[in-house]
């Protein structure tokens, strides 16, 4: 290591001396190389992981009970009225005053009030008060860890609710359970029609009777709960139930903007009622259990060394849009990849259904026998959409058993595995404030801007906007210069209503700032009802959960859609 | 149902290889002892329910390999947990000094917002002490960072460290919880003009009866 014993060590090294130490592999400036982990090694963290896995979901199962009885909370809130009980409706009487709960600002009775802990300060020496229905959201706030990840972790609503709401967690499991009993024929060819996917799951399970009881029974109950929810939207008009009817509104404005087929308004919805099998999906927040499976056939040939997979369909898949539909695609890699050439193949997209038949075969050249013994085909299901593309499930094959002859396969998808977005993404804070009635935009931070001036760095601005708003509000942050993972930390106020909210759209849009010439466009980034995947969830949560605040980071996309 | 509990923690431990952090681990989920070494592999975790104030506190505590081998795999698990544990060894100079490193592995890898605490292990073995206590208090009052001495072997501290990691969680829990009422009360003129507007649709009916 006497590289440089003539050298002055206070001198720039010659190209001669740092091309020696690049040899000798040792300093910060180059990768080490580590031992790649072993089979065992990896095998040891993977227990580990799965374990981890089941934690999770014991805890993604506790937090959607929190959630679900929160949802019931409100669900039964008779809703504010001046002079009357949020809760129980309860009139103000002489010897049971009316309280005004200290955050909601809305009036309620003794009895379905708690008293706060005595502020601090000795200006707020005033008894305060909260409603049971603050204190529970604040609750739900702590139990669920969200006071820490600062936005819901993920949840999954219980049994009985999750059936009712949306039967996708239940559909997939089922199909999983049916196992390999033939379904051709029997399933929805058309997408498009949401209807649909009720339908052959009911009749399609022979094996397990016992979570077919609980489908249908679920299934009967849906009516009448459509009914009063429908009801109790159109008599009383108070910003806790619009969060539940946001989802129906909404839908019916989908319609509007013309997605076909997909869309009911509230009035054909009242009308269908009658009918059990035209029943509308209830709108979702993204389920996380049962990502549904896929079927899909292997043939090698030997003679042009060629795989040819086909992949013929999938079943029960998550739904990502407001409708509880998806546009899925396939992407298709053989792993491990040699090198940096990458051998990725996608089948086309299938849009608007969760069972997507895609009957398309893809070949991959070039694949030794060799290959099939130690090479394995990842498949990534994907949601097609404008803003970014959010997978939807993974499964992985080894290829050892095609290798004699062609193989059919059902495979369970997984969930989602990167679920935090990598690129240029945005951390974006969002909340509706029903003090301000405004919704509250925080522009935290970016990372991974693209670089678009000379020097190597970007000048980024964000734009943002609510559309349709009948302010014309738009609002920029400043500049940071040079910077291509800025910080802003800065808040905006879009004055709005929550039940407008739920037909507006934000818009982001991020700009590097040039003097002479028009500003360089960065990304973009659109949340709102019509959005999909993780930038849905981020605004039902924010409009659903009114007053806290909901940080998600999203991926920004290059398309620019004005 | 499974045992049910009222929060979730997320703890961590981090800190040079060979200083203790499975036996720490070992000691406080299954209150043993093993004195042979065996490295961790890449990542593990142990669960414990405790009880706080009434509360049913599960604790999920993750182990990782200080080895240099497998940081891409101990860095993802920074972010998602709500403490983290340095740990250190006092018969070892060298993993005492490469606590600094941890911290900035901390502030670049977890969340803003995460609890810390220092851990000097092996506190047992007075003999082969290289690092007093003195240094450790020194550097926990440097990073603002609550230090304890422990032994895993005498089962000393061990206990106590992680009920008041769980508690300084607890405690930040309920502190946010009364900052995040009311949100973004920053920006002072928008909440005055909030507060205004809400004044009005309260009847006088209401406000006389809280006289």
């Amino acid at each position: 290591m006497n590289y440089q014993s003539k050298a002055n060590k206070y001198v720039c090294p010659n190209d001669r001396q740092l091309s020696l130490r690049a040899k000798l592999r040792t300093g910060w400036s180059t990768a080490r190389s580590e031992p790649p982990l072993t089979a065992t090694e990896r095998e040891a963290i993977a227990a580990v992981v799965k374990r981890a896995e089941k934690v999770d979901e014991v805890e993604a199962r506790r937090v959607g009970r929190i959630v679900a009885r929160l949802e019931g909370m409100r669900r039964s809130a008779q809703g504010p009225a001046p002079r009357s009980c949020l809760l129980c409706g309860e009139t103000s009487r002489l010897l049971a005053p009316l309280r005004t709960c200290s955050i909601c600002r809305n009036t309620a009775c003794p009895k379905c009030v708690i008293e706060m802990p005595p502020h601090r300060s000795p200006i707020y020496s005033r008894e305060q008060y909260m409603c049971n229905l603050c204190a529970e959201t604040r609750e739900m706030w702590k139990k669920s860890g969200a006071w820490f990840y600062k936005s819901l972790p993920k949840y999954i609503l219980p049994e009985r609710k999750a059936t009712r709401r949306y039967n996708d967690t239940e559909l997939a499991r089922s199909l999983q359970d049916a196992g390999n009993s033939s379904n051709e024929g029997k399933t929805d060819s058309e997408p498009g029609s949401p209807l649909s996917v009720h339908a052959p799951t009911f009749s399609r399970q022979p094996s397990n009777t016992d979570s077919r009881k609980s489908i249908v029974s679920s299934h009967d109950t849906h009516h009448d709960w459509n009914e009063t929810d429908i009801l109790s939207h159109g008599v009383s008009g108070l910003s806790l139930h619009r969060t539940e009817s946001l989802n129906q509104r909404s839908v019916a404005g989908l319609k509007r903007t013309g997605s076909k087929g997909s869309a009911y308004s509230i009035r054909s919805i009242r009308k269908e009622i009658s009918k059990p099998l035209t029943q509308p999906e209830r709108p979702t927040t993204i389920p996380d259990a049962g990502f549904g499976t896929l079927e899909i056939k292997l043939a090698y040939d030997n003679g042009t060394s060629s795989l040819a997979v086909t992949v013929l369909r999938a079943r029960g898949l998550i739904g990502m849009d407001m409708t509880g539909l998806s546009d899925p695609f396939c992407r298709l890699e053989i792993l491990p990849r040699e090198g940096t050439y990458s051998n990725r193949l996608r089948t086309k997209t299938v849009h608007k259904t969760k069972n997507p038949e895609f009957n398309e075969t893809l070949h991959f050249f070039g694949i030794t026998e060799s290959d099939l013994a130690a090479k394995s085909l990842e498949i990534v299901l994907f949601d097609d959409d404008r803003y970014g593309c959010d997978e939807m499930g993974s499964a992985t094959v080894s290829l050892r058993d095609c290798a004699k002859s062609p193989i059919q396969l059902r495979l369970a998808l997984s969930g989602a595995t990167g679920t935090e977005p990598t690129g240029p993404r945005v951390l974006l804070a969002l909340c509706y404030s029903t003090k301000k009635r405004a919704l509250v935009v925080t522009i935290c931070r970016a990372a991974e801007l693209p670089p678009r001036d000379s020097n190597g760095y970007s000048d980024p601005f964000v734009k943002l906007h609510l559309d349709p708003d009948p302010y014309h509000k738009k609002h920029k942050t400043s500049i940071k210069w040079r910077n291509l993972n800025p910080i802003w930390n800065e808040e905006f106020l879009f004055e709005t209503r929550p039940t407008e909210l739920s037909r507006q759209n934000l818009t982001l849009t991020f700009w590097d700032k040039d003097y002479g010439k028009p500003n360089d466009f960065l990304g973009s980034l659109v949340l709102g009802a019509s959005s999909k995947g993780r930038r849905l969830k981020h605004w039902m949560d924010c409009i659903k959960f009114p007053d806290h605040r909901h940080e998600q980071w999203h991926s920004l996309t290059d398309t620019q859609h004005l | 149902m499974a045992k049910t509990y009222d929060y979730l923690f997320k703890l961590l431990l981090i800190g040079d290889s060979g200083v203790g952090k499975t036996s720490i681990l070992f000691r406080f989920s299954e209150d043993a002892f093993n004195i042979s070494f065996i490295s961790t592999i890449g990542i593990d975790f142990k669960i414990r329910t405790i009880d706080l104030d009434g509360k049913k506190v599960k604790l999920q505590i993750w182990d990782t390999a200080g080895q240099e081998r497998f940081r891409t795999i101990t860095t993802a698990y920074y972010r998602g947990s709500m403490g983290i544990m340095l740990v250190y060894d006092v018969t070892n100079e060298k993993s005492f000094e490469n606590i600094k490193n941890w911290i900035r592995n901390i502030e670049e890898n977890a969340s803003a917002d995460v609890e810390k605490m220092i851990l000097g292990n092996k506190c047992d073995l007075d003999a082969k002490r290289q690092v007093s206590k003195e240094r450790g208090e020194q550097l926990a009052i440097e990073y603002q960072i609550k230090f304890v001495e422990t032994s895993a072997k005498d089962s000393l501290n061990v206990e106590y460290a992680f009920y008041t990691l769980a508690r300084d969680i607890k405690a930040k829990m309920e502190k946010k919880q009364e900052a995040s009422n009311p949100p973004g009360a920053r920006s002072g003129a928008h909440q005055l003009r909030a507060n205004e507007q809400q004044r009005k649709p309260t009847s006088w009916l209401s406000r006389c009866s809280v006289l």
